[in-house]
């Protein structure tokens, strides 16, 4: 399988690649891990005039502190969040989100950036970066913006980012004590993508026995993932009980227009949205009552 | 691949029936339309580019109106081909009046061959109801302009073409 | 003969430069000048060529010929069939469509380029003009009266019929106490090889030389059918195989690619090489299974069987490949399984569609019968409330059975297939899991055990049975250095030959494995061979190189005993040495022994020099290996999964050469067979488009989706040949997907589910689970 003739590039510095990206704009592709870019340039379902490789801008691979927030530079890959110790101990959801994505391989390339900005329906962070109330930082040549991570998906495949634009980081905040979170997935057996997949993040009260406040995140159901407000209003101030989950997961696929493929109706989908929001956020109030900070 | 569906265009039938039949308004609805010309009557000649995020293609084919019972209901047939593949597909609009909007019901149904049928299959009912709906919200703009009334502003579509 | 190496788990010899990457697949070659063709493919599933329009194609940079059917007319022959079945109607493929497409993927034009990039943008530029017609896609409404025939000349899409029947099958059906009806669907598989197809065609005018390298499974049938499609005179033509990633029975095929790159090459007289992208894989090489079978058999209550009718329809694709009508007609042969069925009647359809050709597809027919007998020896059991170890035991054929015919006609060479079936029941601890099974019942989980008793045709062989040709060839020719080649018609491509026969060798000739070098795949080194398939290369390959061994063994005992003054018939082979039984002293170095029949001053009056020799080997029979397996799955009551629990299997393929290869190929069989089971299905929608057209839709079976597989084996050796081998490269494939299937159902059965058909997806199950779960008992 052979692209059509580009033009690639490759900038040294962020500003450089700006530059590139405002130049050609919509003509332009960012050429991150490449792991959803260059199967659709293969088969030449996509043919842009300008790939622009950012893979190797030094310093935009990272997981840090700064100022009370953890920043992810862009093109970190899945597998470096799959192993940080720092997002084990303080954000356990996107290493465990990130350890369902694909294989090795695929692992090992993609970027979170890429990830977010391709925003495949069926992709995985989506869901976490949503419970997890993110916040995305872009950057053109005039400077930066913070997208919160609720507006970032607009469609299929489309986000909130402009033609010129890069996303640089991701920040979240330290998940407080009494939280919880898990990533509970049915994935597709042939890509690996999620058919749906459900982050929750819970915060425990009252002793660890009601629920303060939750977030769902909910990716693969529809065209774009989303926020679950129907199942988190269900939740909110209640005290934990099998039925108050039972009953709030019911809500999963409210107001959504499931997809629907070869893998699975539209029907299936939804009820699978149901399980699945039941069995994360169950799993999200166990790891919240197991340890109050750190480990999952 | 089958489509269904009704919405609610802010106009008498009437106005909505010489909308969808009058070409040069119409090719303003079809997303990504680059030419549409006569081709004989009720028949146009169209190229279209269509596209999601980074995935696009262009088509040439043609349009063509059958069965028209003014302002009641009509026939469009479509039959286009471009690099990605060929899709071919049929639809009967029906037009109700609903006070001064008009309701339309449409039931429709296209083959998709070639390589977007091969590898595009799990997204291709969502890009199928992705035109539908951008044609309709481009069909409620264009009523709500030529009435001049004040339109509503937040249709999904313009925060469509915002992003890449 | 001490068997010091043979039956040893020695590692592949084939491994480390693989594993490396330092070896050579067709696509690694690169040849001086070297030009690219790519093809364009019809979107349609059914259409009229109205016109190809080649000309801005042809005027591209870098494209140096363009050619559509209409221009290579009558130059080259459609693609071969070799299986011919009574009355069946034509249906070549042409190596260009020509007038009409009849699959999405059909070759319609052809671009050489001076690069692959030029050649592929160059498609883009092609025009053609199609006149879509309908679609024939669903092979029951194909054969329905009223549908218009695929092929110009033929009245309907009935390809042929083929029928078989033996013993007395009225009797068995008015004897009955019950009668079980079944359909069951084996679908459309996809084989995926790794590597996928490529070809690279020299010409040399000067020579007049046309060198072919491809990756195939069968070189020599390859160079055959190359020289009579491009009438070349065959002396002229040398194929090579180089390293073949997989096979699975598609690369046992002669495709249009093979011939037209041939052709290119001669008109351009430049080298040209074509390389397959995984979606004309997908599109255009063969596909497998793709049956329907109705079957009825007639039972006693206390569980035997007393017939068996099936008719199967068998959805053939578009045209006829190499083997495409006979590989159904395997499943007639073995319908009755490893059980004494005194009545079968067996009625093929073979049905032209608009889809892609079937063909071998490991197991080739075989997996179909075994799926066939093995559910419905389930139905019965569950009909009969009896568990279904004991309806099959009930009805296996003695050890003193055998030789055991079969009512379709055929002579299972020999089985002890209780034995089997015994070992599977004890490593598995049978008893024991039904036990669990009821335990987790009472807990709302639904865990499933599946049996599969199997027995298969292989080794194939006899060439009255087969299309071209039942033998093998060999040649072994100890160099003079006293290192030996082992020249194979055998073409393996991943079952490793080049370390069984390297250890058949050593302990032939008493000489260390290193000391050989197994050449195979070069129709210009090896003599005429017949390829690897059918699970023949051990047993029939293997018997061929066992023939050569000897032949210069007894060469070079006579020539040791003439040194040493002995007697040939007691010189003894062994740690490098040639010595006389009598006494140790009278002994020469296995190296001077092959010296001297090279300088070839001090042999025996009357022989010739030289070390070599060459047999062609043909079996009396087929062989039937066979064998016990056992699986069990639980389903997720919530999403429909099925999740493998357990997987034991015990295989019993004769003698065993090198029991890690025997592993091997069971272990990969049966996660084919899982891949068969849980994942795989080719899709096509009722357009004929084929929308598992790429790995993101078409589901192979992941590590992670299956459990450690238990292996076991009972061993009873083959009189067919020498080796006393069976064959092992399909059983795994063939005797799985019962197991599985059995397992599904058996977890089901609470639900009032006795059959599922494959492949039991999780939406599937979870629907079936759903619609019944008022019934759960
Ligand atoms: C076999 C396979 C299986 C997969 N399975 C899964 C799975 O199970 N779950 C899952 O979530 N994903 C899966 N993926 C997708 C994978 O995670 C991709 O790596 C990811 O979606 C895209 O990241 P990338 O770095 O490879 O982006 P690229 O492919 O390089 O880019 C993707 C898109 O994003 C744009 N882009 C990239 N970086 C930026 C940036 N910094 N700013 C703005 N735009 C940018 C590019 O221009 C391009 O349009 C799979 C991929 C493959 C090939």
């Amino acid at each position: 399988m052979i692209p059509a003739s580009f033009e690639y590039h490759a900038p040294k510095t962020l500003d450089e690649a700006l530059r590139l990206v405002e130049r050609h704009g919509d003509e332009a592709k960012l050429l991150a891990g490449g792991h959803s870019l260059l199967p659709l340039m293969k088969l030449r379902l996509a043919a842009p005039r300008y790939v622009i490789d950012i893979g190797h801008l030094r310093g935009m691979s990272y997981i840090r502190e700064e100022n009370g927030q953890i920043a992810i530079g862009a093109l970190t890959t899945h597998s470096e969040i799959e192993h940080s110790e720092l997002l084990a101990a303080k954000c356990p959801l996107l290493p465990q989100t990130a350890a369902q994505i694909g294989d090795v391989q695929v692992r090992n390339r993609g970027t979170i950036g890429g990830s977010l900005a391709h925003a495949d329906p069926g992709g995985d962070y989506p869901a976490a970066i949503l419970a997890l109330d993110a916040e995305i930082i872009a950057a053109n040549t005039s400077g930066t913006r913070t997208i919160p991570a609720r507006d970032f998906f607009v469609d299929m495949l489309t986000t909130q980012l402009h033609p010129g634009e890069i996303l640089t980081q991701i920040r979240i905040a330290p998940r407080p004590p009494q939280s919880g979170t898990a990533y509970e997935k049915l994935h597709q057996p042939a890509s690996g993508f999620a058919i749906v997949g459900v982050a929750a993040n819970v915060l425990l009260g009252n002793g660890r026995k009601a629920i303060e406040r939750a977030a769902i995140g909910i990716t693969g159901l529809a065209a774009k993932a989303f926020r679950a407000e129907a199942v988190e209003r269900a939740l909110n101030g209640k005290t934990i009980s099998d039925k108050v989950i039972e009953d709030a997961s019911r809500n999963a696929a409210q107001g959504v227009e499931p997809l629907s493929d070869l893998h699975a109706s539209g029907e299936y989908r939804r009820e699978m949205a149901r399980v699945f929001t039941r069995r994360a956020i169950a799993r999200a109030i166990e790891a919240a009552r197991g340890v109050s900070r750190g480990g999952v | 691949m089958k489509l269904a569906g009704t919405v609610t265009l802010p106009a008498p039938p009437s106005e909505v029936w010489s909308l969808l039949t009058d070409a040069p308004r119409l090719s303003r609805l079809l997303p990504g339309c680059e030419q549409l010309e006569p081709d004989g009557p009720d028949r146009y000649k169209a190229a279209v580019k269509f596209g999601i995020a980074a995935i696009s293609g262009k088509y040439a084919g043609t349009l063509e109106f059958a069965e028209k019972k003014p302002p009641h209901s009509l026939i469009l047939k479509l039959d286009g081909k471009g690099l990605p593949g060929f899709v071919k597909g049929e639809g009967r609009i029906e037009l109700t009046p609903k006070g001064d909007t008009t309701e339309i019901a449409y039931t429709g149904e296209a083959h998709v061959g070639g390589l977007i049928a091969s590898v595009g299959q799990r997204m291709l009912d969502a890009a199928a109801r992705k035109i539908v709906q951008q044609f309709f919200d481009s069909a409620k703009a264009e009523l709500e302009s030529t009435k001049g009334a004040a339109a509503e502003p937040n249709s999904p579509v313009k925060a469509h073409r915002k992003g890449n | 003969m001490t068997t010091r190496y043979i039956g040893k788990p020695l590692k592949r010899k084939e491994d480390p430069r693989l594993i490396q990457g330092i070896s050579h697949y067709v696509d690694d070659l690169n040849l001086a000048g070297m030009h690219y063709a790519a093809f364009l493919r019809s979107p349609h599933a059914h259409a009229n060529i109205r016109s190809v329009d080649l000309s801005k194609a042809r005027h591209a940079s870098g494209v140096v010929l363009a050619l559509s059917g209409a221009d290579i007319d009558g130059a080259i022959q459609p693609v071969p069939c070799a299986a011919q079945i009574p009355d069946m109607k034509s249906a070549a493929r042409p190596v260009l469509a020509r007038d009409r497409v009849r699959f999405v993927g059909e070759a319609v034009a052809v671009v050489v380029a001076s690069d692959r990039y030029a050649a592929r943008d160059a498609l883009d530029l092609i025009e053609v003009d199609y006149e879509p017609l309908t679609p024939i896609v669903n092979p029951e409404k194909a054969i329905a009266k009223g549908a218009t025939p695929l092929h110009a000349g033929h009245k309907d899409n009935v390809a042929f019929k083929w029928e078989l029947e033996g013993g007395d099958l009225k009797a068995a059906f008015k004897s009955a106490d019950k009668v079980i009806r079944q359909r069951l669907v084996n679908q459309r598989l996809i084989p995926v090889p790794i590597e996928t197809r490529g070809v690279i065609a020299d010409y040399q005018p000067g020579e007049g030389q046309l060198t072919v390298w491809s990756a195939t499974q069968i070189p020599h049938l390859l160079r055959t059918q190359i020289a009579s499609m491009l009438n070349f005179p065959e002396t002229l033509v040398r194929v090579v195989a180089p390293e073949v990633g997989g096979g699975f029975g598609s690369k046992l095929n002669v495709y249009p690619e093979e011939a037209l790159v041939a052709y290119l090459a001669i008109q351009l007289g430049k080298p040209v090489k074509w390389s397959e992208s995984r979606r004309e894989n997908f599109q255009a090489t063969i596909h497998g299974r793709d049956q329907i079978d109705d079957v009825e058999v007639a039972v006693k209550r206390d569980g035997s069987i007393l017939g068996l009718r099936c008719h199967v329809i068998a959805d053939l694709g578009a045209y006829y490949q190499l083997l495409t009508p006979l590989i159904p007609t395997l499943t007639g042969l073995m319908m009755t399984g490893c059980y004494k069925i005194p009545a079968a009647r067996m009625e093929i359809t073979g049905v032209f569609t608009n889809k892609m050709a079937t063909d071998a597809y490991r197991g080739a027919g075989r997996p179909e019968a075994t799926y066939l007998i093995e559910r419905v020896m389930d139905l019965v059991a569950a009909e009969l409330k009896k568990d279904p170890v004991e309806v099959r035991r009930k009805n296996f054929p003695q050890p003193n059975d055998f030789p055991y015919a079969t009512p379709t006609g055929l002579i299972y060479d020999s089985g002890d297939y209780e034995k089997a079936l015994d070992m599977a029941l004890k490593v598995a601890d049978y008893k024991k899991l039904r036990q669990e099974q009821a335990k987790l019942r009472k807990e709302g989980r639904y865990m499933g055990i599946g049996v599969s008793t199997y027995v298969e045709i292989c080794g194939m062989g006899p060439s009255s049975a087969m299309p071209a040709g039942g033998w093998e060839s060999a040649t072994v020719r100890v160099e003079p250095t006293g290192r030996v080649s082992v020249m194979t018609g055998s073409s393996p491509h991943g079952q490793g030959q080049e370390t069984t026969f390297a250890q058949m060798g050593a302990d032939v000739l008493g000489i260390d494995p290193s000391q050989f070098q197994v050449v195979h795949g070069d129709t210009s080194i090896v003599p005429y061979g017949i390829g690897t398939f059918g699970s023949r290369a051990t047993a029939v390959g293997g018997t061929a190189v066992y023939k050569s061994l000897l032949k210069v063994k007894e060469k070079l005992a006579h020539i040791a005993a003439h040194l040493v003054g002995s007697d040939p018939e007691r010189m003894v082979f062994a740690d490098g040495k040639i010595s006389a039984k009598e006494s140790p002293k009278k002994s020469v170095a296995f190296g001077q022994a092959v010296s001297a029949a090279y300088v070839a001053k001090t042999l025996p009056a009357d022989m010739e020099p030289g070390l070599e020799a060459t047999t062609f080997f043909e079996p009396s029979n087929f062989t039937y290996p066979f064998g016990t397996h056992i699986c069990v799955v639980e389903i997720d009551r919530e999403i429909g999964d099925v999740k493998l629990v357990r997987y034991v299997a015990v295989d019993d393929c004769g003698n065993v050469l090198n029991p890690l290869l025997v592993e091997g190929q069971v272990q990969g069989g049966i996660v084919q067979s899982v891949g068969q089971a849980l994942f795989e299905e080719a899709v096509y929608d009722e357009q004929g488009q084929l929308i598992t057209g790429e790995l993101m839709d078409y589901a192979l079976p992941h590590a992670s989706d299956l459990c450690w597989i238990e292996t076991a084996r009972t061993v009873t050796p083959t009189p067919v040949n020498p080796l006393g081998v069976k064959g092992v490269g399909e059983a795994g494939t063939i005797g799985a997907t019962p197991a599985l299937a059995g397992a599904v159902a058996d977890a089901l059965a609470p639900f009032g589910v006795h059959h599922v058909d494959m492949p039991f997806k999780r939406e599937k199950i979870w629907q079936l689970m759903r619609k019944s779960s008022g019934r759960v008992q």
